[in-house]
């Protein structure tokens, strides 16, 4: 636990400008996707999700998380994730073009990376410990921002990295205590929800087994579980503050 | 008695019929069983001698004498028990109600045709199911959910690979790599984390080969049996060296 907010503070207090550079080209290139969506701005946006998730898996989990156990393949996974924005856009698989839909669900998402200092200011903490915009949970929320507000097409292996990490994140509220990342876990359920309804809807004309109302049923099941598992977490972690 | 063109339209016909079978996990002698039951039903005796990748077809009519032959790819087909038994049953129907080619031909299309599983559901069945599998090997609720989301990233990557023809060894190696390396995270809780890494590529085993590899070999089978059997041993070996990759990254060894 420790060793978790010290590598973070050794991160925060040595990069804060580059991720101050982070936070306004992710700004400037989200606006423009808004604005003033053009092939450029498209391809630009997909560079620097890949560039971003290279940074979170180089300079964050290889250089300042190296005092924590098991950092590499986490660097991997991440680095995957970049791979998967290059492979994107090589295909050009999903368009990032506005597609309308949840836009004010997105626009919460957006503001997710922002409200990840605040929380943890809120819950007493000082910088450089803190939970920053350019960190992995930010990083995966805003992710899930621009593909629920951009992408016609999921990428459907970035949406199940995207769920992966969210449990993650989940389990670490529940092990090592970091009411942060709830932020993630929250925002990952109904996202997770509204991809597959997506991917369910757009198939609604074909002849699939099983049926259309069937797979949705199933789709809420699960998250009604996943929800489950959220709120008996969220139940020990008050338990946890009960005992301190 | 056929004329040669009669004779020819039903070998095209049980050519497609028994490769669709051996293409989607059907084992030989039931291919060939059903095969020779479509047949009889035509009034024509057929000889079938299946390899890995193609088969060997002929076709005998009874009263003229007259045989054609034809070698033929098998494809590949996704497994689907379902549609395997609905030609079984098929082929029954054809003797049963003697039925003619042109009506076999039509059923046969109409069951081919039916829309396979749609494969988000099959996603999340198989993730559901790989988790139920670290639960029977002893892993609690976190490895289990663990196993879940693994599953569905490996199983997502396998999808995607499949759709883009990549080589199928690749696709067992990166898929096996990527469950496993998402397992492996729960070497950092409090759960039990070795039971959760072992059990993350097992939606990966080959089984339908292995299992109709064995039967091929019990029934005489032997050179498609034994293709079958090295087929999946490849396909094991590759899952191997997806989870050695993780292994060796995540612990610095192989136990």
């Amino acid at each position: 636990m420790e060793t978790f907010w010290n590598t973070i503070a050794a991160y925060n207090a040595a990069t804060w400008p580059a991720q101050l550079v982070l936070t306004a080209i992710g700004v400037l290139l989200t606006t423009l996707l808004v604005k003033r969506p053009s092939r450029g701005v498209r391809i630009a946006m997909k560079l620097y999700m890949a560039a971003l998730n290279f940074w979170i898996a180089g300079v964050y989990f290889l250089v300042y998380c190296e005092p924590r156990q098991y950092h590499s393949p986490q660097a991997l996974f991440w680095a995957i994730m970049g791979c998967i924005w290059l492979y994107d856009l090589a295909v050009k698989h999903a368009s990032l073009e506005r597609t309308g839909h949840h836009t004010t669900f997105a626009r919460v998402l957006f503001a997710m990376p922002f409200l990840y200092p605040l929380c943890s200011l809120a819950l007493g903490r000082t910088f450089p410990e803190i939970t920053s915009p350019v960190m992995p949970c930010s990083v995966a929320v805003f992710t899930i921002g621009v593909m629920l507000a951009f992408s016609e097409r999921i990428n459907i292996v970035l949406a199940m990295f995207l769920c992966h990490w969210a449990l993650i994140g989940l389990s670490k509220v529940y092990f090592f205590g970091i009411p942060e990342d709830y932020l993630m876990a929250c925002s990952i359920v109904p996202a997770l929800y509204l991809f597959f309804r997506e991917y369910i809807q757009a198939h609604e004309g074909k002849a699939t087994k099983p049926s259309v109302r069937v797979l949705n049923s199933l789709l809420v099941i699960l998250c009604l579980i996943i929800g489950g598992f959220f709120l008996f977490t969220l139940l020990h972690q008050l338990d946890l503050f009960a005992e301190i | 008695m056929k004329t040669r063109h009669e004779l020819t339209e039903i070998l095209d016909f049980i050519a497609e019929y028994a490769t669709y079978l051996l293409g989607s996990g059907v084992h030989t002698s039931r291919a060939i069983r059903n095969s020779q039951r479509i047949g009889q039903s035509l009034g024509v005796d057929v000889q079938l001698s299946s390899f890995q990748r193609s088969t060997i077809l002929t076709v005998r009519d009874d009263e003229s004498g007259e045989a054609i032959t034809r070698v033929v790819r098998i494809p590949s087909l996704p497994i689907s028990f379902e549609r395997n038994s609905d030609l079984s049953a098929l082929s029954w129907d054809a003797l049963d109600d003697h039925l003619p080619l042109a009506e076999i031909r039509r059923r046969y299309d109409e069951l081919t045709a039916k829309p396979l599983i749609d494969p988000i559901f099959v996603l999340l069945t198989v993730g559901l199911a790989n988790a139920s599998f670290c639960r029977l090997f002893g892993g609690d609720w976190t490895a289990m959910a663990i196993v879940f989301t693994s599953t569905l990233v490996g199983y997502a990557a396998k999808q995607r690979m499949q759709a883009h023809g990549v080589n199928h060894f690749l696709i067992f190696i990166i898929s096996a790599f990527m469950a496993s390396l998402c397992a492996s995270v729960a070497l950092r809780f409090d759960c039990t984390a070795e039971t959760a890494l072992a059990t993350s590529v097992l939606y990966l085993v080959p089984g339908v080969p292995l299992i109709n590899g064995v039967i091929d070999i019990v029934e005489g089978h032997i050179l498609i049996g034994c293709s079958r059997l090295i087929n999946a041993l490849l396909l094991i070996i590759c899952i191997a060296i997806g989870l050695a990759a993780t292994l060796l990254m995540v612990k610095d060894s192989l136990l």
